[in-house]
């Protein structure tokens, strides 16, 4: 008792301090008579003089626990007495010197010869053999282990009684006992660490007790998953092991053959996330994601995070081979046993709550392998035959928080810049470079030298929120001394008289402040953007991969539900799916999509068990689809187009069939659709073939449609679609825009290049590519296209965007998600992404509805909201002022689950408010951005 | 020593020291819009709406200098893509309008010529006029002004074309002519028939001219500028130290980027567009 109670007060200094004058001769001396009294002890008690009954180590090793007496209680003074020359003799040994050439101490060597250590061992064991004991026993060996001056652990007679002492421990020890052992395994872990030759020694010690376990290890691993401070010592304590395992192939082969610690570790997080609230208790309408404050305040999950936050740091340090075994038995013993059914669970409340853990889950995990494992799993599992992540994507477009909290689980994956991710989300849909027309390959690439996209975004800025009509604190127009070159005149007269070209005049320009920022936002999210992908396997150019090569992978991968419409009718063309011999009923992510997609029908919100009836999903629908095509017709009759009739009507069509949204009536800034008809019609001829099939196609499509509740607009959709096979029909109407727009303009004429005649301007301009004539391509393209569905840039595109276009309905925390996600996605420096967000002047095939677009449609909603309301600039002006402080209480603050006090009080109806500035705000990001990859994009970067 | 990795070194300088000179912000969150002093009542003050709000072409004019900045830094990129041998340039402080250039001139009838020049950019630029190039010191070279040291760049860009002409096709021009000489329609007559009627005389007056430039290089700029380019004779002190940065930053540009914690992902084998198709993970799936 004694002898414990000074090792844990830890009086070892005052010691010291005393034998520092004392010569190692006395001190041998000394300790050798201490031994001698404990001997004296000891052997009046041996068992052996008073029984015949030998105790061999591991014997009383199997006695652990049981109260063995041998020859009656020993006499307190006699106990205490032992203590006393035990404890002196320990400061002894501790204290003691190497010898020279690292030969044992005089002490050390006596300590070996006469078997000391084990000795007192076993005189413990006759005692009664307590926790206390126990603990003794454990706090002796931390002391010696983490104190003494020259290597114990070398020496079998040290060695051997602990090991001895160790497994005793193991089995059920009580709280003291375990918060002991794990402290002193984790001090011979860190031996271990630093002199990787003991670690031979435990095991040639396991061996010679005929046990096969590397013990140190074994006794750690029913500790893995234990919260609190053991835990924690005993995770340490492992990794110090897990990055010996790097270096020493028997450890990490032992590891993974003799243990069960990739299995323990796997199923361990089964096992914690079973104890993980089932439901969340949101505090707000906003909340979108487990931040830090939050899970803080849940100990289950605090207590899984550990865990997986120790399979990520042991995947980092640990060899390969236990690496590779942790990682298959993550995805095999939790992820698809335990997580993906947990994404399918029968509740909205039960589904958002698993993916919000999901998020989490990857927010936490930075290892590359384990990140890989839990993307391998959204990307490639089938959970009942359905891909994770089209589940996950479908579910973005339910009007619940599970599509918001969707929404904040794919800016996570976004944000990983992770390429097999982007690929599987929209890179493959844009890879073939079908949603473009085939004259706009090669524009792919070009950038926007002169922001003619960014002006084109911005001049989308509701009148009502031009920053002419703000008054002064909400917008900064900060006079701003904008210098230009001189005129002419003045410099050559300063050139003449050589009085120093100070020839700069400043003019006062009036500039959105704001607008600044945003531009250096935009900076620095595509630097570190580009940064990241230079690990990418391919540019994205719309030439690498070659568009041509992957034209028909896609279709063999991508399920043909999706294709055999445009996005937004997906839907209604999966109505035809089950009657199809090949697919007799839709794979169940695409009724899912037909579900939520339902759900959003506006203003009638239905319960999901009412969803089982398949009919009546078709029908709401439909219904949906033709009253927006009709809404669209409407309205673009209403508005006056500044396009020509042909034009405009053009427009219509394309946008109605394409996916039957509201945006119609922009007509001239849809320069998507903007085909003038005397090319068009020029390469009819060449192409009635695919016009014809492409009609027939079409009508079988459009009849089906109609089937449900459509009948009354079915002759207008027939005329729609022939106007379309007309515009399809030209390959190259792409060029169109050619007078409109400079950027198109390839024209040279001869007599200036004659006069240039510099071979090398040729070289690199993007320009000289224009006149290459793309015949060939059309070629390609018509025989191709045969077998091509309608183009198609993906569900999660599709999703996104339609979430977007619905801006004015959402609530404030939504559309930051929904803007914030593009804007990353627009940070994305690969040109085929980048030229189909930001390219304004892009033509993109009709059924491809473009980011542009949508915004385009959203400025005339808030034109039309803002004509109808007086009070709208008001309002306006009080919402900048809302975001305002939410923005001011949000860095002052943190993110919490809890909303600054304004945005709750906000009334429904103002939510379009709120949504029109941050539209507002929205385009100016984005034209940053477009801005900032006209520089940055095509400079290499240094640092 | 190469001259040329000195050329594409300083290039490369010229666009960091553009970088750096770029506004540097403090950093905001999305959606940031300008901070007002707390306690400030909402000021209502309905809109005029006498002030329409579109200019012309349907942007706002207060982004207009944005456009004309970022079109100029875009050229500016363009230039740096170009690498165009023996030209370096540096737009100015004060002005992105304004940008300092030198040639080296490395064989033909003006080698060894040093030029510095100012290249003047419209403010209207894409749509206006071509830039000017003036040389600080007039050339004896036919399309050279002996006067004003305008270079005819007219000539070769009779209409400026947006998207078409760029300004380092400029650059290559101000550089052509020193080695493939014009005489029609000359801004220099006496250069222009001393070439068509006595080449010797001419060259000596060139090799004269040259000698001229090269003896004018250590003065001070021209022009009042922190990014004017300046010359001086080679002070150990302080260029050995730059040329050894420079060329040991040559020698491993891939050391910059190992440091940094941003990096993406990629397990896509390259030719396939299959995710998790690199050979090294085939342990799942």
């Amino acid at each position: 008792m004694m002898m414990a109670s000074m090792v844990a007060n830890g009086n070892r200094d005052g010691q010291a301090l005393v034998l520092t004058g004392v010569d190692p001769e006395t001190c041998m001396i000394v300790f050798k008579n201490h031994w001698a009294q404990v001997v004296k002890i000891l052997e009046k008690h041996d068992p052996l003089r008073t029984t015949n009954h030998l105790v061999s180590g591991l014997g009383s090793i199997g006695l652990s626990g049981s109260h063995v007496r041998f020859g009656g209680p020993v006499p307190g003074d006699e106990a205490s007495a032992v203590q006393n020359y035990v404890e002196h003799m320990l400061f002894l040994l501790m204290e003691e010197d190497a010898g020279q050439a690292g030969a044992m101490g005089p002490i050390l060597e006596f300590v070996v010869m006469e078997n000391v250590m084990e000795r007192l061992f076993l005189w413990s064991l006759r005692r009664q053999f307590t926790d206390d004991m126990k603990l003794e026993q454990l706090k002796m060996y931390e002391m010696i282990v983490g104190q003494a001056r020259q290597p114990l652990l070398h020496h079998k007679p040290v060695l051997r009684p602990l090991m001895m002492l160790l497994s005793s421990c193991s089995g059920t020890p009580t709280p003291r006992v375990e918060a002991e052992l794990v402290l002193l395994l984790n001090q011979l872990c860190c031996v271990l660490a630093k002199d990787p030759s003991v670690l031979e020694l435990f095991f040639h010690t396991s061996e010679d007790q005929g046990a096969t376990n590397f013990l140190i290890f074994s006794l750690l691993i029913p500790f893995i998953h234990r919260e609190g401070q053991v835990g924690q010592q005993a995770r340490d304590a492992l990794l110090l092991i897990m990055s010996l395992s790097a270096e020493n192939q028997r450890v990490a082969q032992h590891i993974a053959e003799n243990t069960y610690f990739c299995p323990v570790l796997a199923t361990g997080l089964s096992g914690l996330y079973s104890s993980l609230p089932t439901k969340l208790e949101v505090s707000s309408e906003e909340w979108h994601c487990l931040h830090r404050e939050d899970w803080l305040q849940m100990p289950a999950l605090v207590q899984f995070l550990n865990s997986l936050e120790f399979c990520n740091a042991v995947i980092q340090v640990a060899h390969p081979s236990i690496r590779d075994q942790l990682v298959n038995y993550i995805y095999n013993g939790f992820l698809v046993p335990v997580l993906a059914p947990a994404l399918h669970k029968l509740t909205l409340e039960e589904v958002m709550t698993t993916t919000a853990y999901l998020d989490l889950f990857l927010r936490s995990v930075s290892e590359p392998a384990l990140l890989q494992t839990f993307l391998t799993f959204i990307l490639l599992h089938r959970h009942e035959n359905v891909h994770i992540l089209d589940t996950l994507v479908s579910r973005v477009n339910t009007p619940f928080q599970l599509g918001t909290v969707s929404l904040a689980l794919f800016r996570t994956l976004i944000g990983l810049y992770c390429e097999d991710v982007m690929l599987q989300l929209i890179l493959r849909y844009l890879v073939p470079c079908n949603h473009m027309m085939l004259s706009q390959r090669r524009v792919v690439k070009e950038r926007d030298c002169y922001s003619v996209s960014a002006a084109k975004i911005l001049a989308l800025t509701p009148s009502c929120c031009s920053p002419e009509h703000s008054p002064p604190p909400l917008r900064q127009l900060d006079s701003i001394l904008w210098s230009k070159g001189n005129e002419s005149k003045t410099e050559e007269s300063c050139l003449e008289d050589g009085s120093g070209h100070s020839c700069i005049i400043g003019s006062e320009i009036y500039l959105d402040v704001s607008y600044l920022h945003y531009l250096y936002d935009a900076r620095l999210g595509i630097s570190s953007c580009i940064r990241a992908c230079r690990v990418w396997s391919a540019p994205y150019d719309g030439e690498d991969p070659p568009p041509d090569e992957y034209q028909a992978s896609l279709e063999l991968e991508w399920d043909d539900s999706y294709d055999a419409g445009p996005p937004a009718n997906a839907e209604t063309t999966a109505a035809e799916r089950p009657a199809q011999p090949l697919a007799p009923e839709p794979p169940k992510h695409i009724q899912a999509l037909r579900r939520t997609a339902t759900m959003l029908v506006k203003g009638s919100y239905i319960e999901e068990s009412d969803f089982q009836d398949d009919v009546m999903v078709y029908n709401l629908v439909a219904k949906k689809d033709v009253r927006d095509t009709l809404d669209g017709r409407r309205s673009s009759q209403e508005t006056e187009s500044k396009g020509s009739e042909t034009e405009s009507q053009l427009n219509d069509n394309g946008h109605g069939f394409a996916d039957s949204s509201r945006e119609v009536q922009e007509v001239p800034l849809s320069n998507g659709l903007s085909l003038p008809l005397q090319r068009a019609t020029v390469e009819v001829g060449s192409d009635t073939e695919r016009s014809k099939e492409v009609k027939e196609n079409i009508a079988d499509h459009n009849s089906k449609v109609q089937s449900p509740t459509a009948t009354d607009i079915g002759d207008e959709l027939v005329a729609q679609y022939e106007e379309l096979i007309r515009t399809l029909g030209g390959g190259e109407v792409g060029a169109g825009t050619e007078g409109r727009e400079p950027f198109q303009n390839p024209i040279v004429t001869p007599t200036e290049e004659d006069e240039m005649d510099f071979g090398s301007f040729s070289v690199d301009t993007p320009e000289v590519d224009k006149h290459a004539p793309s015949l060939f391509g059309t070629k390609l393209r018509s025989g191709s296209a045969r077998s091509q569905p309608l183009p198609f840039t993906g569900p999660f595109v599709s999703v996104l965007l339609s979430r977007l276009e619905n801006m004015l309905e959402n609530s404030v925390h939504v559309n930051l998600l929904v803007t914030g996600i593009l804007a990353q996605l627009a940070a994305y420096p690969q040109p085929l992404l980048r030229s189909f967000l930001l390219n304004t002047n892009m033509v993109f095939q009709p059924s491809v509805r473009s980011l542009y677009q949508v915004l385009a449609s959203l400025k005339n909603q808030i034109e039309q909201l803002a004509s109808t309301r007086k009070d709208f600039p008001e309002l306006i002006t009080s919402a900048q002022h809302c975001l305002l402080a939410r923005e001011s209480s949000l860095i002052g603050h943190g993110k919490t689950m809890s909303s600054p006090p304004q945005l709750k009080t906000i009334s429904m109806a103002r939510t379009e408010v709120f949504a029109t500035v941050l539209f507002t705000e929205f385009l100016k990001e984005l034209a940053a951005i477009a801005q900032e990859h006209s520089i940055l994009s095509h400079i290499p970067m240094e640092e | 020593i190469n001259p040329y990795d000195y050329e594409e070194q300083s290039v490369q300088q010229i666009a960091e020291q553009q970088q750096r000179a770029s506004p540097s912000r403090p950093s905001f969150g999305k959606k940031q819009l300008p901070t007002i002093p707390k306690n400030t009542a909402p000021i209502t003050k309905p809109a005029s709406p006498a002030t329409t709000t579109q200019s012309i072409n349907g942007t706002h004019a207060s982004y207009g200098p944005f456009y004309l900045e970022y079109s100029l830094l875009a050229e500016f990129t363009l230039v740096i893509k170009q690498k165009l041998p023996g030209i370096y340039v540096q737009p100015s402080y004060k002005s992105a309008l304004m940008w300092f250039g030198v040639i080296f001139i490395r064989h033909g009838l003006y080698q060894d010529g040093v030029f510095k020049f100012t290249v003047y950019i419209p403010d209207n630029y894409p749509d206006g006029e071509c830039p000017r190039v003036v040389f600080d010191i007039p050339v004896f070279h036919p399309l050279v002004d002996p006067v004003s040291g305008e270079l005819d760049v007219r000539r070769a860009f009779t209409k400026w074309r947006r998207n078409h002409n760029h300004i380092w096709q400029v650059l290559m021009y101000a550089r052509t002519v020193f080695y493939k000489i014009n005489t029609m329609e000359p801004l220099n007559p006496e250069a222009a028939v001393l070439y068509d009627k006595d080449v010797q005389l001419f060259k000596s007056k060139v090799v004269e001219s040259v000698k001229l430039c090269n003896s004018h290089l250590f003065d001070q700029p021209k022009i009042d500028d922190p990014y004017a380019i300046s010359f001086s004779p080679w002070n150990p002190a302080v260029h050995d130290e730059a040329k050894e940065r420079m060329f040991t930053h040559k020698r491993r540009p891939e050391d910059h980027h190992k440091g940094l914690q941003v990096s993406g992902l990629s397990w896509v084998k390259p030719g396939s567009t299959q995710p998790f198709s690199k050979d090294e993970n085939s342990q799942q799936s």
